[in-house]
């Protein structure tokens, strides 16, 4: 099964919302309902990253890559990296896996991979 | 609106305190109270982030007003992340500036020790947004270490200006009895010499150990009054001339321009217009410099430099005591300490008692007009403050 995360179009405007939002950013639309969900583009480019060294207790390994990547329709993300010499601008490519583990509660997200 | 004056002061040391969180927070008000001579006052506003999480207590300002003893003045707890403490100070200025009280007692105060350093940072992040960054392992050292890569990489602000900022704000803190960290560092010990990377290892590159600020115990307040009541204070005038606020995107990667801090400018320029002064006026500034990077930006912001200069006035020492403006006198939360929900207080705290002419060894000379600016979520929630002394 492939797994997506999901962008929000507002049905009045067009306007993408990542995260998702109540009310339109754009046309403030009020209405209940008011989005439809899009799947988030899985390539972009590294704006930004870090290993970060200092981490919650709930994490069993000692660092983790972190960053910002804006994907092809425009719409920035923050995920995780698994890149070994990762650089600003380079190309990436993403796919949705288990991001973190609290306690019984596995939560997915975006994991940044080098396009190939 | 009538004008709002701060009359009294009192902060606790910044540091490890081992005492209940309520007796944390009235230290220094009783302290705010003998330095006005103040015995009653009309409401508390009571300032924190974590009471719940971190010290296992809720409904945090009933204890303190109790533990003051001074029912049944009306009492409320303000919880705005890292921006609290200056929350707290607005809303405190609204109701005397609209009349419905007289005098009114702003603490603030946090007990984030208690907790190890991973849970302090992990309860932190617990700000951030909760789908889109909180899962993956954001803290704030990581979104502040993403935003200086990009601000490395736009403005060419390097390693070296990150460091200059501790150095400057860790000596600041030496004239400071109240600082966390009383530790002279220089670059060579923690940028250029061979123990560099052992003193200071990366964190969450391209920050390292330095550039944060320490997770810290602390209490401060101010007591805020009518003229009518400060009319009769023995102490010297200051006036709460401005206050500003301002939010931004819950997620950091939302904003248009991910390099600017939208809210810190608007935050600003509100509590400024309503003083009526322009950034060159403001002799002294406290800014919220969490990560050393947040002193350089938020100097260009708040409008003392232009965009991707901050790191220039900094090379020049326009900065540093003596410098064109100095910023953080009290050594800043980068070396006095940041007990999140009482920080905004801290800073106010400083910038009274630099008006007054009471910082003795860290006195910025001829200090008139002060500026605060306390800094919550990663940027997302701002909140500014103008004072003046009046004579």
């Amino acid at each position: 099964m492939n797994l997506e995360i999901y962008a929000y179009k507002c049905r009045k405007c067009g306007q993408l919302h990542y995260p998702y939002r109540m009310m339109c950013k754009k046309c403030h639309n009020n209405e209940h309902n008011a989005f439809d969900p899009v799947p988030l583009p899985h390539k972009g480019k590294l704006l930004t990253f870090t290993r970060l060294q200092t981490l919650a207790a709930d994490f069993s390994v000692p660092d983790i890559q972190l960053g910002i990547v804006e994907l092809e329709n425009g719409i920035r993300m923050l995920g995780q990296l698994q890149i070994a010499k990762p650089k600003s601008g380079m190309a990436v490519t993403g796919s949705v896996g288990v991001v973190r583990q609290m306690g019984y509660n596995t939560y997915h997200g975006m994991i940044f991979h080098e396009a190939k | 609106m009538r004008e709002v004056y701060v009359i009294g002061i009192g902060i606790t040391s910044f540091s490890r305190l081992e005492y209940p969180l309520s007796e944390i927070a009235a230290y220094p008000a009783m302290m705010a109270m003998r330095d006005c001579g103040i015995e009653k006052v009309d409401h508390l506003y009571v300032a924190n982030m974590g009471a719940s999480r971190v010290s296992g207590q809720t409904a945090l300002a009933s204890a303190v007003v109790d533990t003051l003893s001074l029912t049944p003045a009306g009492a409320e707890a303000i919880e705005n992340g890292p921006a609290s403490g200056a929350s707290a100070i607005k809303q405190g200025f609204m109701a005397v500036a609209s009349g419905l009280h007289d005098v009114v007692l702003v603490t603030g105060a946090e007990r984030m020790r208690e907790v190890n350093n991973l849970e302090a940072t992990d309860f932190v992040a617990t700000l951030t947004h909760p789908i889109a960054e909180y899962i993956y392992g954001t803290t704030l050292p990581s979104l502040a270490a993403m935003f200086t890569r990009l601000y490395m990489d736009k403005y060419g602000v390097t390693s070296r200006h990150l460091a200059m900022v501790a150095v400057k704000n860790h000596d600041n803190a030496m004239n400071n009895p109240f600082a966390h960290l009383h530790q002279p560092i220089t670059l060579e010990g923690i940028l250029d010499g061979p123990e560099a990377l052992t003193n200071n290892p990366f964190v969450s590159d391209p920050l390292r150990f330095f550039d944060f600020c320490p997770v810290s115990d602390g209490a401060a307040c101010v007591i805020l009054a009518s003229k009518e009541v400060a009319d009769k204070v023995k102490r010297p005038r200051v006036r709460l001339a401005g206050v500003g606020q301002a939010t931004d995107t819950h997620a950091v990667h939302e904003r248009e321009e991910p390099t600017d801090l939208l809210a810190v400018r608007r935050a600003a320029e509100q509590a400024m217009k309503m003083a009526g002064i322009k950034p060159s006026d403001v002799d002294v500034a406290e800014l919220h410099d969490a990560f050393t990077i947040l002193e350089i930006v938020e100097s260009e912001e708040v409008g003392f430099f232009k965009k991707g200069e901050g790191h220039l006035a900094l090379e020049k020492g326009e900065t540093r005591m003596g410098g064109k403006i100095p910023i953080n006198p009290s050594g800043g939360l980068k070396a006095k300490g940041h007990p999140v929900g009482a920080t905004g207080l801290g800073q106010a705290h400083e910038i009274v008692t630099q008006l007054r002419g009471e910082a003795k060894k860290r006195q910025v000379k001829d200090a008139k007009i002060g500026f605060t600016c306390n800094f919550g979520g990663f940027g997302n929630n701002v909140v500014c403050l103008t004072f003046m002394r009046e004579d």
